[in-house]
């Protein structure tokens, strides 16, 4: 109990400290807030909110590839970029207080960073998946190629040039052979 | 008060998970392992809620378990309230039968390898979403229960089932991202991720300095990954893929529950949180000015209508072309959401009938979370008898099993809407919601009977269709090779009465044991898969006939669901801004 009122009291007494702070970058449009918040705060936001920028669209252009193997970076770059700006909404301009625990003066929010925790051992775990998902799509298909994969046909076991061996990504020659 | 029943369901499956994990190397004990720990999970869930909504009729009390005794805002908030309760009942009554097939069905090597643990995963992160009352505690119970979903999908690793997994994985994966991004935002916005305490900051934004538009966003964002987990059009390409290449019982869960995850997301959030909320001034392309005061579901009642619409018909359409039974199923699951879906448009819409709405949604649900796992698994037991599924191969296989005719016809029934079954009852409260607001008037209201009434022909259609082309007419081939003779009641073609009786033949042509043993168990097997539909489809008609302690339950939990007041004051997070 006297934990719980001391994270309380803690937590008053800092009241001023998070609430202003992560306004300016209340917007999910990470352009748009940094430059709402460039007139207020420093340079650091903009920096980030480019690098969150290109981040997605990077992890974009890859999960719309026909490479599976690309479509599981693309996945994993958009998942970490979603961490990066998870750790840009916590603040990492030492402006919040730490809302847990003694307040000290400087620190920024560590919740955050204990959310951003969960979400990279998640984030382990699903692209460990995705890539033995990749590999075994390989194996049954013999292609990595998303549309030659499309193809397949059920009801004959095959697609338009078989599959399980292989086929499929040499007579194309295309996406799936470029990872090597 | 911290009440440690709350965690019950969650610790029991979390045990069994651990439990089947390490009984791994004695498949038999694994099995009875399993089964036991999902019979006290029913038990859990039982106890639970006969705390929380018994006695019925009375006003449902709210339950809070604060992990490690931290206080509400700060450490991890479990709440079960009438709607938690509610949806853990349904999770119990599909799970239990669901295991007991998969126990028959799926090979034994399968089960030895990881299906038992995954199983119970699947129901920790289920469980867990349903009882959590901090939305990013919300998106990682929804990450245990997809992951263990994702391995289940993949379960047969053959062609099929990779190209459905890949699709699954990775529009989930983005899902979760999404996810991800908008609690994020959320939090930076509000300064908060308990329910409660985001209930309560919303409720008076100024008094938290909160800015309601982005708020508006991020939860538009959130509804999209809450539909895509539901499978509502337009994010429903995963669902016929996946469930069909899922094993069948696996299915039934995914279908059964895992979907009304999704459902009860929205229902949590939208209706319980952010309808604390008031919409903030927006000028939005195409819409009408909001009526001031209105809350944050006068935005999203027309976007949930359009979206049900949508499941609904395209459901019903694509199911109604359906060439095998698995599809229909799976295409008349995107259609059967989208009559959930709907009456919680007209709630959120109009007002005057929110609490209507929200109840009829809820008995939608738990409808055909019943009756959907029951044709899947009654569509498992033909797969295993006959060997197929392709509408074309069937035929005429009501002279041959009637019971699992009679079961499938209650399901399907019970999906059409014909009492006494319970989607009787379930199809009457949504045109009701519907009527009501038609009668007041309200916009749309019209075309959401409109959609209704197309809905529920189409259902008939595919329904008849699937039944004329599996049990009516001539046996085909295919059914003649596998059941030659009358497949009797299950009790009676044990072991001996199955020899005794000189039907024994039933049943020979698929998969024959190599162990000499196997006409006799894979009799016991039929038999047994045959007794859990059979059950199944009691189930459903003792929901329909004792219709009143449902309907009793379901209005227990939309009232909980909409009463903001009392779940911010039972979860009672303290002041962290105090003025």
């Amino acid at each position: 109990m006297t934990a719980v009122a001391t994270v309380t009291g803690a937590a008053v007494s800092t009241a001023t400290g998070p609430s202003p702070a992560p306004s300016p970058l209340a917007l999910p449009l990470p352009l748009a807030a940094a430059a709402e918040s460039g007139a207020t705060e420093t340079g650091p936001n903009l920096a980030l909110a480019l690098v969150l920028g290109a981040l997605f669209a990077v992890g974009t252009y890859l999960v719309l590839r026909r490479d599976v193997v690309r479509v599981v970076w693309g996945v994993s770059i958009i998942s970490q970029s979603a961490n990066v700006y998870l750790v840009t909404m916590g603040g990492i301009t030492p402006a919040a207080d730490a809302p847990v625990g003694n307040s000290v003066a400087g620190a920024t929010d560590p919740l955050v960073q204990a959310l951003v925790l969960t979400a990279i051992v998640i984030g382990f775990g699903t692209t460990a998946l995705a890539l033995v998902l990749t590999y075994r799509v390989y194996e049954e298909h013999g292609t990595i190629d998303t549309r030659e994969i499309a193809d397949f046909d059920p009801e004959t076991g095959g697609g338009a040039d078989g599959s399980g061996t292989g086929t499929g990504a040499q007579t194309d020659g295309g996406t799936g052979g470029e990872r090597a | 008060v911290t009440e440690t029943v709350v965690a019950a369901p969650l610790l029991v499956a979390l045990v069994s998970a651990i439990a089947t994990l390490l009984a791994g190397s004695n498949g038999r004990l694994q099995r009875v392992v399993s089964l036991l720990g999902s019979l006290a999970y029913a038990g859990a869930v039982a106890v639970l809620f006969s705390r929380v909504v018994l006695p019925l009729g009375s006003a449902p009390t709210t339950l809070v378990y604060q992990v490690s005794n931290w206080s509400a805002p700060f450490g991890i908030t479990l709440v079960a309230d009438g709607l938690s309760a509610f949806m853990l009942g349904l999770s119990a009554l599909v799970s239990v039968p669901a295991l007991a097939f998969a126990v028959l069905y799926v090979d034994s090597y399968g089960q030895r390898l990881s299906f038992h643990p995954l199983y119970h995963f699947m129901l920790v992160g289920v469980t867990g979403a349903f009882l959590t009352g901090d939305v990013f505690n919300l998106f990682v119970w929804f990450e245990v229960m997809l992951m263990s979903s994702y391995v289940l999908v993949l379960f047969y690793s053959g062609p099929e089932h990779t190209r459905a997994a890949l699709n699954y994985v990775v529009l989930n994966l983005l899902g979760s991202a999404a996810m991800l991004l908008a609690i994020g935002g959320i939090y930076a916005t509000t300064g908060t991720l308990n329910m409660a305490d985001l209930a309560r900051r919303l409720a008076e934004p100024a008094a938290y300095d909160v800015a309601l538009a982005p708020v508006l966003g991020l939860s538009a964002v959130l509804f999209a990954v809450f539909a895509l987990k539901a499978g509502i059009v337009p994010f429903q390409f995963w669902v016929p893929a996946a469930y069909r290449a899922a094993p069948t019982p696996v299915t039934a869960v995914l279908a059964g529950v895992v979907k009304k995850v999704g459902v009860y997301a929205v229902v949590r959030l939208y209706f319980t949180v952010f309808a604390a909320a008031s919409l903030p001034e927006l000028s939005l392309p195409g819409l009408a000015p909001v009526a001031d005061g209105a809350s944050f579901l006068a935005f999203f009642g027309p976007v949930m209508f359009v979206m049900a619409a949508a499941s609904v018909l395209f459901g019903g359409f694509a199911a109604v072309g359906g060439t095998d039974l698995d599809e229909v199923l799976a295409y008349s699951s995107v259609g059967q959401i989208g009559f959930v879906v709907l009456p919680l448009a007209v709630a959120a819409t109009v007002p005057e009938v929110r609490a209507l709405g929200v109840a009829a949604a809820l008995v939608y649900a738990f409808n055909h979370g019943l009756a959907k796992s029951l044709l899947f698994l009654a569509s498992g037991t033909v797969e295993a008898a006959v060997g197929t599924t392709r509408l074309a191969d069937l035929g005429g296989l009501a002279p041959r099993a009637p019971l699992l005719a009679g079961a499938f016809l209650a399901g399907a029934l019970a999906l059409v809407g014909i009492p006494p079954l319970s989607g009787f009852f379930g199809k009457l409260l949504v045109f009701d919601a519907a009527a009501r607001a038609a009668a007041l008037d309200a916009t749309g209201a019209v075309a959401a009977l409109g959609v209704v009434l197309a809905g529920a022909v189409l259902t008939v259609a595919y329904y008849t269709r699937a039944w004329n082309a599996v049990f009516w007419g001539e046996p085909s081939e295919r059914v003649e090779a596998a059941l030659p003779a009358r497949w009797t009641r299950p009790r009676r073609t044990g072991a001996e009465g199955a020899v005794a009786d000189g039907r024994g033949e039933a049943g020979v042509a698929v998969d024959p044991d190599p162990t000499g043993s196997g006409r006799t168990l894979r009799e016991l097997t039929l038999a047994g898969e045959l007794t859990v539909v059979v059950a199944l489809a009691v189930a459903v008609v003792a929901f329909g006939v004792g219709f009143e302690g449902l309907l009793a339950a379901a209005e227990a939990a939309a009232t909980a669901a909409l009463d903001t007041e009392s779940y911010v004051r039972a979860v009672a997070p303290a002041e962290v801004l105090g003025e």
